[in-house]
């Protein structure tokens, strides 16, 4: 069973020969220092030059850290595609925003419309048809910001938090704006050769919004981006990552149409499990000890993972880049030497 | 935000003086304690100025009204009835209702009072400040002395802005991994200088756990903005 197969298969729940251990991109970092050095290509370069993307994206699966190609390595293209100020970051510093767009949640009339074939968005499509003609036996995982995460970055985040409450409905149509210009760029990555979409939606954590206002912004509009998206192949496996604490959210989570869930270290697999019958569980190798730890803690933290019972083996949240490749390798072995035991 | 609206009061002149007032004043603090708690934010103003023309003292108004309001959602978001949503809407009434009371509050005139001053930040390479927003409307209700640097700090200007302003605790934040080893070079740029038992180092947000705080020898975690406040008090020895 190769690397795609296991991985499209593990999404849908079906039987696979073990687990596969994938990192998905996007939020979810998967670059390391060490990697980029190995492959000579280096942040922020690999960012905006899609041979450098799709070359970085590559060396991940062929120096042996996970199973599956993953673009982008930051989660700011969509907000920068909609007006956002972003810096680009440097070897360590992932891009991030630096200016948002609007003052005022009604002036959400006033931003682009996002671009699924400009600038950035670009660079991403055309590192996508890299990878897909240079091999068709490894996943490529396409990303996508999470429609809160996006919004946040088009305004100040403590204004956008209070007219998520106070100007409900400027916040609906603002939300509806930023969810079809992720649909855009989604398909657009789809249509290049991504064979399942990432949606990480960082900033739509429960513990700031509380369940109401995660069902009310979070549970719609990731799921208007997921129906989207299934207008071009219904079957396209998505998954969705969202950060912190669950417990308090676990019967809005259920609600998501997606075929799989990544979560923070801090969330127990074997809870989750229970509360989401039905539901693909990612993760959840903690990303501190990833970076601070050692391999043989690696691998028993994720043989504790696999116990545990997630269906994907995979890093809780982005690797710092200062991890060692020793630490992402020893994950990746361990899950690998699963097969032969089971 | 330099601007420091709550260390302007002299906690030390209150004490006592709310028992023998008529009831009135303490319903009046009672819903200036509502309207924050309740996330009533334009009602805030309002219940300050029927406060204040009522000739009560700016002073209780804040402490035994808005601040004693913004504690009780504290409360309650501990409790995980209210999120960090709710808190910032609180924090709206408690704002409102300060910028009435301010003006008639009493000069700081005890200069002898010690003002307990922090710098907080978002490290540099992230700019995700809810968290750190969150923490500095909560220290800033304890009674401390806000300088907020903002978020993607550079690293060296919490050090530069400790040393300017003379604070005793630096509060740093970030959400991602990748951007926590500047916490580390924070401390070890304090030790260099040789402010690290002068200058105490808080750190929290996302990815941050106590075994890191203990790995990069910084003076204390907090899981929460509420963690936040127990542990700066006990950092700087604030009664």
């Amino acid at each position: 069973m190769n690397s795609k197969e296991r991985l499209l298969k593990a999404l849908k729940g079906e039987d696979t020969d073990r687990s596969p251990c994938i990192c998905p991109g996007g939020m979810m970092n998967m670059v390391v220092t060490a990697l980029m050095e190995k492959a000579n290509i280096h942040w922020p370069e690999a960012h905006t030059d899609p041979i450098k993307m799709a070359g970085l994206a590559k060396a991940v699966y062929d120096y042996g850290c996970f199973e599956n190609y993953g673009v982008p390595f930051c989660m700011t293209i969509e907000a920068e595609q909609m007006g956002a100020v972003v810096d680009l970051g440097s070897t360590v510093y992932e891009p991030h925003v630096t200016g948002y767009v609007i003052d005022n949640l009604s002036e959400w009339g006033k931003l682009p419309r996002l671009d699924p074939y400009g600038k950035r968005a670009k660079i991403v499509l055309d590192a996508i048809k890299i990878l897909k003609k240079d091999d068709n036996r490894v996943p490529i995982i396409g990303n996508l910001s999470g429609p809160v995460s996006v919004a946040a970055s088009l305004i100040e985040p403590v204004d956008y938090y209070k007219g998520l409450r106070r100007h409900r409905e400027d916040a609906h149509a603002f939300m509806s704006f930023v969810t079809e210009g992720l649909i855009s760029f989604g398909k657009a990555q789809i249509e290049a050769g991504a064979d399942v979409i990432a949606i990480s939606d960082p900033s739509g954590t429960g513990e700031i919004l509380g369940p109401r206002l995660f069902d009310e912004y979070v549970v719609t509009y990731v799921n208007q981006l997921i129906d989207g998206l299934h207008e071009i192949n219904p079957e396209l496996p998505i998954i969705v990552h969202i950060c912190g604490q669950m417990h308090k959210v676990y019967q809005e989570l259920n609600k998501i149409r997606a075929d799989a869930h990544s979560f923070d270290s801090i969330v127990s697999i074997k809870e989750s499990k229970k509360v989401m019958p039905g539901k693909i569980m990612i993760g959840n190798v903690s990303t501190y000890a990833l970076e601070f730890a050692d391999a043989d803690r690696i691998r028993v933290l994720t043989q504790k993972v696999m116990d545990d019972g997630s269906d994907i083996i995979a890093p809780a949240c982005g690797l710092g880049t200062k991890s060692s490749l020793e630490n992402i390798q020893a994950m990746l072995q361990i899950v690998q030497q699963s097969s032969h035991e089971a | 935000m330099d601007a420091t609206p709550l260390m302007k009061i002299n906690r030390n002149n209150l004490e006592g003086k709310v028992k023998d007032m008529a009831k009135s004043k303490e319903e009046l603090l009672q819903q200036l304690s509502d309207c924050v708690f309740e996330m009533e934010d334009e009602n805030a103003a309002d219940a300050a100025k029927e406060y204040i023309d009522a000739g009560y003292e700016a002073l209780d108004g804040v402490l035994k009204g808005l601040v004693d309001g913004m504690n009780r959602a504290g409360q309650m978001y501990e409790e995980e009835e209210y999120f960090v949503t709710d808190l910032l809407v609180c924090s709206d009434a408690m704002y409102n209702g300060l910028e009435v009371l301010r003006p008639h509050l009493p000069l700081d005139q005890d200069a002898d009072a010690v003002n307990y001053k922090c710098v907080i930040g978002v490290v540099e390479g992230d700019t995700h400040d809810i968290g750190k927003n969150l923490v500095r409307i909560m220290l800033e209700t304890a009674g401390f002395e806000m300088y907020d640097l903002g978020r993607d700090v550079s690293l060296i200007s919490f050090v530069e802005k400790a040393k300017e302003v003379d604070a005793q605790l630096i509060c740093l934040s970030t959400l991602m991994t990748t951007t926590m080893p500047g916490m580390k070079e924070v401390v070890e740029m304090l030790e260099k200088e040789g402010l690290k038992d002068k200058v105490k180092v808080m750190i929290g947000g996302g990815p941050i756990s106590q075994a890191y705080c203990d790995q990069i020898n910084a003076d204390g975690y907090a899981v929460n903005a509420i963690g936040a406040v127990t542990l700066a008090k006990e950092l700087v020895g604030m009664a």
